[in-house]
C-alpha cells in the first residue's frame, strides 16, 4: 500500500473515532464530514470517480449542512443536558487492540483472498451501471428515500406536540 | 428480479406516497386507502395461485419459483390483517396516522423487494429499508418500552448489516458477481468453495442476528414487547421472518447443503436452530407477560425453520417454507389477540389476567386455534410443517435432533396451555369483571387468520403439492 493511501486510511479512522468521542455535537458533525472527504479521496484514488463525487457532494456536503443546521437548532438544550461520555473512554483502547490485530492478520488474509479473486462483471459508464446492471437497486433507493420521509413525518409531529 | 411480481412492490409504494396528500384533511381516508391497496393485491394473488385450472394442473404454471409468490401472499395477508386491525385500534388523536400507514406500505414494498430479487446487494438494500421502517413503527405510541425496543433493534441489527456487507464484498471479490444464479452455478461445480462459502457464512451470520436466533436474540423480546400493539403482530408475524429467516432459507438452498457442500456452515446452522428451539421454549415457560412469552415462542419457532434450512434436503426445505408461512399465520393471531387483550383489560400481564374467556370468547378461541397450530397439534397447519421437518431430520439419520425437536413441540404446548389457563380459563380476575369483547372489526383479522390455519391444515394435500413445486424449483 502506498503512503498516500495509508495516510488517507489512517485519517479516516482518526476522524471516525473523533466523531464518536467529541463532546460537542457540532465537532461530531464536522468530523463526520471530514471522514466523508477522506473516504471520497480514497474512492478517487481507487479509480471510482463517481463514487467519490457522490460521497463528497451528498455525505460531506448535503448531510453536513443538515447536521450543522439541526445541531444549531438544539444547541441550547444540548448544553443544558450534557451526555455522560465516560463509557466512550474505552473506545480508543478497543480500537488500538483491533488495529494491532488487523495489522498482523488482515494483510495476510487479503493476500490469500486475492488468489481466489475473479474479475467482476462491471465497468462502463455510471448510466450503464445504474440503468442496465443495477436497476432494481434504484427501486430500493427510492424506497429508502420514501421510508426516510415517512420516518420524519412520523416522528416530528410528536416532538412538536410535546 | 421477478418482474411478474414487480407490481406488488410498486403499487404499495405508490399508495404510500399518495396517502399523506389524499388523507391530509380526512385522516380516516388513510385507513381506507391502505386496506384497499392490500386487499386488491391479495385478491390478485389469490387469482394467480388459487384459480381452478392452476390447482388442477398441480401448480405447474405458477410464475417464478413459487416461493416468492407464497411469501408475497403471506406479506399481504399479514399486512392486511394489521392495517384492518389498526383502523379500529389507533386512537383518533394520533397525529401521524397517515405516516403510520405509509410506513406499513413501504415495509410491504420492501418485503416484496426482498423476496422477489435475485441479487444479494439488492436484497441488502431492501433489508435496510425494512430496518428503517421497523425502527419508526416500533415507536409509534412513543412509550418508553417502544423507544427502548426500537433502539435495541437498531443497535443489535446494525452489526448484522455490517457482517452482511463484509460478506457481500468478499463474495463480489471471489465470485465476481452477486447474483443468486452465479452462486448456484459455482456451488454445483467441482471448484473448491473456499472463500465463497466463508462470504456466505458471514452473510448467514448477519441474517441469523436479524432473525433473532439464539444466542443473538437479545433484541427480540424487548422489540416485540415494547412495540405499538399492532406493530408487534407486523414485526413478529412477517417482518423479521422476511428480513432474516427468508434469506437464511434462500442461502441454504444456494449453498446446496443437500449436496454435502458447505457442511460446516450447515451443521452450525442446524445447531443454532436447535439451540433456539430449546432456549426459546424454556424461556417462554417462565414469562409472565403475554407479549414477551409470544416473543420467546417466536424465537423457538424460528429455530425450527433455521434447523430445517440448515439440513437443506428437499423435504426439510419443504418443511421450512411451510413453517415460515404457518408462523406468519399463527403468530399474527396471537399478537393481535394480545393487542385486543391490552385494549379490553388494559394489561398483558398474565398474573393480572384470568377468566378472560367469559368476556372475550372469540379472542379466547382464536388463541386456542393458533396455539394448537404452533404446538403442532393435528390437523392444524402447524402440525404438517413440523411433521415434515421432523421426518426430514429422521430420514437424514439425525435422530437426536428429531427427538429434541419433537420433545420441544410438547414443551410449546405446555407453555401455551399455561398461558391459556392463566389468561382465558380459570377464575375470573378483576380485569375480567370489567372487560368486554372487542368490536367485530378488531376480531375479524384474528378470525380470518384462524380460518386460514384450519383451512391450510385440512386442505394439506393441495398445499403439499404447492410446497413440493417450490422445493423442486428452488433446489434444482
Amino acid at each position: 500500500m502506498n503512503d498516500y493511501r495509508l495516510i488517507l486510511f489512517l485519517l479516516a479512522a482518526l476522524f471516525s473515532v473523533w466523531a464518536v468521542m467529541a463532546r460537542r455535537l457540532l465537532t461530531s458533525a464536522i468530523m463526520l464530514a471530514l471522514v466523508s472527504v477522506t473516504v471520497s479521496l480514497i474512492f478517487f484514488d481507487y479509480g471510482a470517480p463517481w463514487a467519490g463525487v457522490f460521497e463528497l457532494s451528498v455525505c460531506a456536503g448535503l448531510i453536513t449542512v443538515l447536521f450543522v443546521g439541526a445541531v444549531s437548532l438544539i444547541r441550547a438544550a444540548d448544553e443544558q443536558n450534557p451526555e455522560n461520555r465516560s463509557r466512550f473512554h474505552a473506545l480508543p483502547l478497543v480500537l488500538a487492540a483491533f488495529a494491532i490485530a488487523s495489522w498482523y492478520y488482515l494483510p495476510a488474509f487479503f493476500a490469500e483472498l486475492s488468489a481466489w479473486a475473479r474479475p467482476g462483471t462491471g465497468g462502463g459508464t455510471i448510466g450503464l451501471a445504474l440503468w442496465d446492471m443495477r436497476r432494481p437497486d434504484l427501486l430500493g433507493q427510492i424506497l429508502m428515500l420514501a421510508a426516510g420521509v415517512f420516518v420524519i413525518k412520523s416522528v416530528f409531529p410528536r416532538r412538536n406536540e410535546k | 428480479m421477478d418482474k411478474g411480481l414487480l407490481a406488488y412492490l410498486i403499487i404499495p409504494l405508490f399508495a404510500a406516497v399518495v396517502i399523506p396528500f389524499a388523507a391530509r384533511n380526512r385522516p380516516r381516508l388513510a385507513d381506507v386507502l391502505a386496506n384497499v391497496t392490500l386487499l386488491a393485491g391479495l385478491a390478485n394473488l389469490a387469482w394467480l395461485a388459487l384459480r381452478p385450472s392452476m390447482i388442477a394442473g398441480g401448480f405447474a404454471d405458477i410464475p417464478g419459483d413459487g416461493f416468492s409468490l407464497l411469501l408475497v401472499a403471506a406479506i399481504y395477508l399479514v399486512a392486511l390483517c394489521v392495517t384492518f386491525f389498526s383502523a379500529w385500534f389507533i386512537e383518533e388523536g394520533l397525529p401521524n396516522r397517515q405516516a403510520y400507514y405509509s410506513l406499513i406500505l413501504v415495509s410491504v414494498a420492501a418485503m416484496t423487494g426482498v423476496v422477489t430479487t435475485s441479487d444479494f446487494f439488492t436484497l441488502y438494500v431492501f433489508v435496510e429499508v425494512l430496518a428503517v421502517t421497523s425502527f419508526a413503527l416500533i415507536t409509534t405510541d412513543e412509550s418508553a418500552g417502544g423507544i427502548e425496543g426500537a433502539l435495541k433493534y437498531f443497535f443489535l441489527t446494525f452489526p448484522a448489516s455490517a457482517l452482511i456487507i463484509v460478506g457481500l464484498s468478499i463474495l463480489m471479490m471471489t465470485l465476481g458477481s452477486l447474483s443468486y444464479e452465479n452462486l448456484r452455478i459455482f456451488m454445483s461445480s467441482d471448484i473448491p468453495s473456499g472463500p465463497v462459502t466463508f462470504a456466505a457464512a458471514l452473510m448467514l451470520l448477519g441474517f441469523v442476528i436479524k432473525s433473532g436466533v439464539v444466542p443473538f436474540h437479545a433484541w427480540t423480546p424487548d422489540a416485540y414487547q415494547g412495540a405499538y400493539a399492532p406493530v408487534s403482530a407486523h414485526l413478529a408475524g412477517i417482518v423479521t421472518k422476511i428480513s432474516g429467516v427468508y434469506a437464511i432459507v434462500k442461502i441454504a438452498t444456494l449453498l446446496r447443503f443437500f449436496d454435502g457442500r458447505a457442511t460446516a456452515v450447515s451443521e452450525m446452522l442446524m445447531f443454532l436452530g436447535l439451540l433456539s428451539i430449546v432456549v426459546g421454549a424454556l424461556a417462554a415457560l417462565k414469562q409472565t407477560s403475554f407479549k414477551r412469552m409470544l416473543a420467546f415462542s417466536s424465537i423457538s419457532q424460528v429455530g425450527y425453520i433455521v434447523l430445517a434450512a440448515g439440513l437443506g434436503t428437499p423435504l426439510a426445505i419443504m418443511g421450512a417454507v411451510f413453517h415460515l408461512f404457518n408462523h406468519a399465520t399463527f403468530k399474527t393471531v396471537l399478537f393481535l389477540n394480545s393487542a385486543s387483550l391490552e385494549k379490553a383489560a388494559g394489561t398483558t400481564d398474565m398474573d393480572k389476567l384470568g377468566g378472560m374467556e367469559h368476556p372475550m370468547p372469540w379472542t379466547s378461541w382464536t388463541s386456542v386455534i393458533a396455539l394448537l397450530s404452533t404446538a403442532g397439534v393435528p390437523p392444524l397447519s402447524g402440525f404438517w410443517s413440523k411433521l415434515l421437518i421432523i421426518l426430514a431430520l429422521w430420514e437424514s439419520g439425525l435422530r437426536t435432533y428429531a427427538v429434541v425437536a419433537l420433545l420441544f413441540s410438547i414443551v410449546t404446548l405446555a407453555y401455551f396451555m399455561i398461558m391459556q389457563r392463566k389468561v382465558f380459563f380459570g377464575r375470573k380476575s378483576a380485569a375480567a369483571e370489567s372487560a368486554s369483547e372487542v368490536s367485530a372489526p378488531l376480531l375479524a383479522p384474528a378470525v380470518l387468520m384462524s380460518a386460514v390455519i384450519v383451512a391450510v391444515g385440512l386442505l394439506f394435500p393441495y398445499f403439499y403439492t404447492y410446497v413440493r413445486v417450490v422445493a423442486e424449483r428452488i433446489i434444482l
